[in-house]
């Protein structure tokens, strides 16, 4: 009973980075119209930034907090400038064509940014993540431990599905930007203003990575490829959602967590989690669309 | 004898009932009008029969065959071919490869032996394009074989859909809305194919249509559906008498204009128009589509463009809007030359555009979308009047408007170019794929927006309501206005509302401004493809066209002479 | 035979005669690139019948060139074979794991079918390649050793004989790529094509979805499991690195930049995927102006992620679909044919 508890807390806990991740996925999607499988090397590229600042620029007299806060700054910053960078620079010239296209064009955003971090940082080195609450600060629940940047998490992951979901249904700009992603054509002909508003959703949702992305790092290995490799459980978790239901997403997140960690009890394997987010891909795409083959769905 | 008996159909989306135990009897030879309001279960009813959804309840039975839950190619086999209301051709093959798809999709042709290009599948080839060759000949499209399907304007596109079906030889045609988008002249050429076709090819037909001259034509016997459930059948003559029909589906017919209206247009003559364009040119790619177009609206008007399909006056219209760059000319809105502006910004000076299509938003909900007119107004709108204008609506608000059936879209749309208080309103094809009783509705708001004092610049396919509602028109020709006048003195001009000075535009070289006119009917040829060609006889046959010299078709219907005689 | 069936075998044989001679006197590495260029245009042939024919997408076909080279690494290392009959069980392993991967693809399509394909990469490239689980097919982290092999009762060594290796890769991509053309325009084509323009209208036009899909995606896995199954003997081992995920992102990008719907694309995107960066790696470094400096591979997959935004944007059809447009369009200018468009081939 005690080791199945531990296995639930550890669930929840990694629960909590799926849907972290998830939930700019869901944010990219449901405002820009693309399938963003660039979300994790985006993360990745910004959380580098914030860690070459903690740790390659920071002067050793600065005490830790201000480092943090400095080093995050900046890797936001940063985010909110890629993500301002690829709308001008890609994602506003395809904004009418296929979202096949659209999906495309992010493998290749992902394999530049993906090589250029492992030019600039080296794939193979182990790199010192950065912590948010102090790594040894833990709660005790149910006799296990749990660690305060895993609360962070949950807290953030929860705050942003929330807050995020409030900003898209009831706030002006949010519906903006709903419909900009239905059809960029009517909704200039409805007096949006589409570049506007798709700058700031990838901006938006660049930041989101980056956020993802600086939280999750203590918990993976921090290299190049593990968070741009995070985006397979992240769309698994995003999918539970519809691609459009943030909470729904995050909750999501969390089954999904559970669901990779039990089989662990048993099975001893760091690929296996991947067959089981794989599996919950397919059942639930299968599961929404019952009906025979799509009916023209575009 | 029945060919098709349809029992009992019962789908269900989700929590909404959209057939709802219809039955249907289809006789041999027979031609069957389906007709109902917008999201009565008419499509849904083809989807089952054809196999694309699989109904939760009932049975189809299709000559001995029970096809309920047969998959969509098996049907195809069987002899049940379709064509579809969003055209679904194959846009990246050419006409001509179209039609082969289906002929040798039934023919017993293996993958391996297509790709080592043995014999068999040379021979099997060549009979396959001679056949399509004949098809498109007969069917008058056989200028296009060579073209890409998706490069056609629509008006062709949908006769290539109904030659495709007929490449399968079929023994049930299923036609979804084959005259949305044709004028008054294409849709009489369209009732004389349907009964060529029948007479020649022996094909039972089952029909959906708004156009009401269409089905009262063609059709046999009708069934009309309404709110999924079967609401009445019979002789054409009786459903339009049937004062249920009339109620949930014709509407009455509604009374002509008095003279008022003449004297309000009377009496703006003299204000400075609202809208000015002055030889506007526009196009997409490396086509030129209009040239030219000088035309104005004065404020409070109602103008109608009319015109072939193809005639550009949906260019013109996405040109004055913003939607594509004008390439020559200018645009003069509200007294500022908005040439070239982007859209949002002619938006937000009092411009609503309404294109083809509707112009919403899918997935975003109805009390969402109407919010959504805070933009180009500028401040928070109060949304309620719309719902006291469509009461509908304010039942629907929460649902996402890619759910609503195509009236509730049109008024989604009208209720937001009310709420924008615009200037001026442009509406293309307002009617396009409804029914009569809402088509009328639609038209009750024009004049709403007239008594309101908002300008209407409407493209409409109905000439007719169009110029009943209209003050002034304007009629395209060739990517030009070649006429323009009171609607008054346009109305008394018969052979402009019967289409037949539209259906000139088919002369056009171009394939933008081909309209899609003259089914020219080649007995002969029809009845080559009516039969059954042994291969033996396909081999001889080629052998002699080749000997002789002569086209293959003119053999061929030689030869079967001589075998239907054996 | 038709003339254009003539014409077409006569092209393949001129660039099988033209293509065979190029490595002639190149030293071992531009051998093995050579080798490898085939290895890789085979499994960017495969996304030409796949992507370019039927429409489906798909990420996962690095796994399937993996997977043939596994399946015949195992033949060859574990059970001795003739490695003629490993290539066939290999090929035979990528078939089915291909239907496989199809059976979801029949109710799916477009973005999620993509998802699902990236899916099983990742589950081939974490999971099976690596785990002691599946040491009985990957040979554990060593891999398959194949410095030996017998081909037709001779004797192959993987180092010596690259060019006789090479011979047997190209003759087999030359008759696969002929194949696939003359697919291309038959009926069979035909209807895989339609799949790809409207699924709704084919299946009702009596094409039967089930089956083209499968065997689509049967063949196209066939087609990189071929090309996989030859990896283990001209590397002399097999690996999970040259088959993990990011190849298989490559694959997809270099086919839709090359242009996915042409087989001629395949045999260029193959080339440039196995030449530039060993070019690149070999001669990108020294001092330049006094500064020592160095293009290393990431350089490579830099380029091919900008090149495949900037083709995307600019030029749909892909650079070789373009280049023909161009080709066609100043001939057509020059005969006075008239602008009409010309269909894909």
């Amino acid at each position: 009973m005690g080791a199945f508890a531990a296995y639930t807390i550890i669930g929840l806990g990694l629960g909590g980075i799926f849907s972290l991740a998830a939930l700019g996925i869901v944010l990219i999607y449901r405002t820009t119209g693309v399938l963003n499988f660039a979300h994790g090397a985006m993360g990745m590229f910004s959380t580098f930034v914030a860690w070459q600042v903690f740790y390659g620029w920071s002067h050793p007299f600065w005490p830790t907090w201000l480092a943090t806060l400095l080093a995050v700054l900046a890797g936001l910053i940063f985010a909110a400038v890629m993500g301002l960078f690829l709308e001008f620079a890609v994602f506003r010239w395809v904004r009418t064509r296929e979202p096949v296209v659209k999906a495309v064009i992010t493998i290749g955003v992902l394999l530049a940014l993906q090589s250029a971090a492992s030019l600039i940082w080296k794939n193979n080195q182990y790199h010192l993540p950065i912590y948010l609450a102090p790594q040894q600060a833990t709660f005790q629940l149910a006799g296990v431990p749990i660690g305060a940047n895993y609360i962070v998490i949950v807290i953030m992951a929860l705050g942003l599905a929330f807050g995020l979901g409030a900003f898209l249904r009831y706030t002006s700009f949010g519906r903006s930007m709903r419909a900009v992603s239905d059809s960029p054509t009517s909704a200039s002909l409805w007096g949006v203003p589409v570049n506007k508003v798709s700058a700031v959703s990838w901006m938006l949702g660049s930041l989101v990575a980056a956020l993802a992305g600086i939280l999750i790092t203590p918990f993976i290995n921090f290299d190049t490829t593990s968070l741009t490799l995070l985006i397979i459980d992240a769309l698994a978790a995003a999918l539970i959602g519809g691609l459009v239901s943030l909470p729904l997403t995050v909750l999501g997140g969390f089954l999904l967590g559970l669901l990779e960690t039990y089989p662990t009890i048993w099975i001893q394997s760091l690929g296996f989690p991947r067959l089981v987010a794989l599996l919950v891909i397919i059942a639930v795409l299968i599961m929404r669309n019952p009906r025979g083959f799509a009916v023209a769905s575009k | 004898m029945t060919m098709l008996r349809v029992r009992d159909m019962t789908v269900r989306f989700g929590g909404i009932v959209a057939l709802d135990g219809v039955s249907l009897d289809l006789n041999r030879g027979e031609i069957l009008g389906m007709i109902g309001p917008n999201g009565a279960g008419k499509t849904t009813l083809f989807n089952c029969i054809s196999g694309v959804i699989r109904p939760d309840h009932g049975s189809i039975l299709f000559e001995t065959n029970d096809l309920t839950y047969a998959p969509p190619h098996r049907r195809a086999q069987l002899g049940i071919a379709r064509t579809f209301q969003n055209l679904q051709l194959w846009g990246s093959m050419t006409v001509q490869e179209n039609l082969m798809v289906p002929m040798d999709a039934l023919g017993r042709r293996n993958t391996f032996s297509d790709a080592l290009y043995l014999p068999f599948s040379a021979y099997a080839e060549r009979a396959s394009s001679e056949r399509a060759r004949a098809i498109l000949h007969v069917l008058d499209l056989g200028r296009y074989a060579r073209t890409l399907a998706g490069d056609l304007p629509a008006g062709i596109q949908r006769r290539v859909e109904i030659a495709r079906a007929l490449a399968m030889r079929p023994k049930l045609l299923l036609l979804d809305e084959p005259a949305a988008g044709l004028d008054a002249q294409e849709t009489a050429h369209l009732a004389e194919l349907l009964h060529a076709v029948r007479e020649r090819f022996h094909v039972s037909m089952l029909l959906v249509d708004h156009d009401m001259s269409l089905v009262m034509r063609v059709c046999d016997f009708v069934y009309v559906l309404d709110f999924g459930k079967l609401l009445a059948r019979g002789r054409p003559a009786a459903i339009r008498n049937d004062p249920k029909v009339v109620a949930a589906y014709l509407g009455e017919e509604s009374k002509k204009l008095t003279g008022d209206v003449m004297t309000v247009a009377a009496a703006r003559k003299e204000e400075p128009p609202l809208l000015e364009v002055d030889r506007l040119a526009a196009g997409y790619g490396g086509l030129e589509v209009i040239r030219d177009v000088t035309l104005s609206v004065r404020p409070g008007e109602v103008v109608a463009c009319i015109g072939a399909n193809g005639a550009g006056k949906t260019t013109t219209l996405r040109a004055i809007s913003g939607m594509i760059h004008p390439r020559a000319g200018h645009v003069v809105f509200a007294g500022r030359d908005v040439t070239g502006s982007p859209a949002e910004r002619i938006t937000k000076l009092g411009l609503v555009h309404i294109p083809e299509g509707r112009g919403l938003f899918p997935t975003i909900s109805v009390e969402d979308t109407l919010r959504l007119v805070s933009n180009s107004a500028g401040h928070e709108v109060d949304i309620a009047p719309a719902f006291q204008l469509f009461p509908r609506l304010r039942e629907r608000r929460r649902q996402l408007v890619g759910t609503l059936s195509g009236g509730e879209q049109q008024m989604v749309a009208l209720a937001r170019a009310i709420l924008s208080e615009p200037r001026l309103v442009m509406i293309d094809e307002m009617s396009q794929g409804l029914a009569p009783t809402v088509v009328r509705q639609l038209f009750e708001i024009v004049r709403v927006f007239r008594e309101q004092g908002i300008a209407v610049l409407l493209v409409e396919q109905f000439v007719e309501s169009a110029l009943d509602v209209a003050d002034r028109a304007y009629v395209f020709e060739h990517g030009t206005i070649a006429l323009s006048g009171p609607a008054v003195e346009l109305r008394s001009d018969r052979t402009l509302v019967t289409g037949s000075y539209l259906g000139t535009a088919a002369d056009a070289s171009t394939i933008a401004a081909a309209n899609g006119n003259g089914h020219h009917i080649d007995p002969a040829l029809m009845e080559v493809m009516s039969v059954r060609v042994p291969a033996k006889v396909k081999r001889a046959l080629e052998q002699r066209a080749e000997n002789e010299g002569r086209p293959a078709g003119a053999v061929v219907v030689e030869l079967l002479g001589k075998v239907d005689d054996q | 035979m038709t003339s254009r069936l003539m014409f077409r075998v006569l092209a393949a044989l001129v660039a099988f005669t033209v293509l065979a001679r190029i490595p002639v006197g190149f030293d071992v590495g531009f051998k093995f690139d050579s080798a490898l260029a085939v290895i890789w245009a085979f499994g960017l042939l495969s996304l030409v019948l796949l992507t370019g024919y039927v429409g489906q997408i798909s990420l996962c076909q690095a796994t399937f060139a993996g997977v043939g080279a596994y399946a015949t690494g195992l033949m060859v290392a574990g059970f001795h074979t003739d490695y003629l009959v490993a290539v066939g069980v290999g090929v035979a392993a990528a078939f089915t794991l291909g239907v496989i991967v199809g059976i979801p693809a029949l109710r799916l399509r477009g973005i999620t079918l993509a998802i699902v394909t990236l899916g099983i990469a990742l589950v081939f490239d974490r999971y099976v390649f690596q785990d002691h689980a599946f040491e009985w097919f990957t040979g554990g982290t060593a891999g398959w050793r194949v410095d030996r092999a017998t081909m037709f009762g001779l004797q192959m060594d993987s180092s010596k004989h690259l060019m006789s290796a090479y011979i047997v890769l190209l003759a087999l991509f030359c008759v696969v790529a002929l194949l696939m053309v003359n697919l291309h325009d038959s009926g069979a084509g035909r209807r895989l094509r339609a799949i790809r323009d409207s699924e709704l209208s084919a299946a009702t036009m009596g094409v039967n979805l089930t089956r083209y899909k499968l065997l689509a995606f049967g063949m196209s896995a066939a087609i990189a499991g071929l090309g996989g199954s030859f990896y283990p003997l001209v590397a002399g081992s097999v690996s999970p690195q040259p088959f993990w995920l990011f190849t298989s992102l490559q694959f997809a990008a270099i086919a839709v930049l090359m242009g996915v719907r042409y087989v001629p694309a395949a045999a260029l995107g193959g080339v440039f995927m196995a030449v530039v960066p060993d070019v690149l790696t070999r001669f990108g470094h020294g001092t330049f102006m006094g500064h020592a400096y160095e293009i290393s591979y990431d350089w490579f997959q830099i380029a091919v992620g900008v090149l495949l935004i900037v083709q995307l944007i600019a030029l749909p059809d892909g650079v070789w679909g373009d280049l023909r447009a161009r080709v066609r369009h100043a001939r057509s200018a020059a005969g006075a044919i008239g602008g009409r468009k010309v269909k894909v081939a």
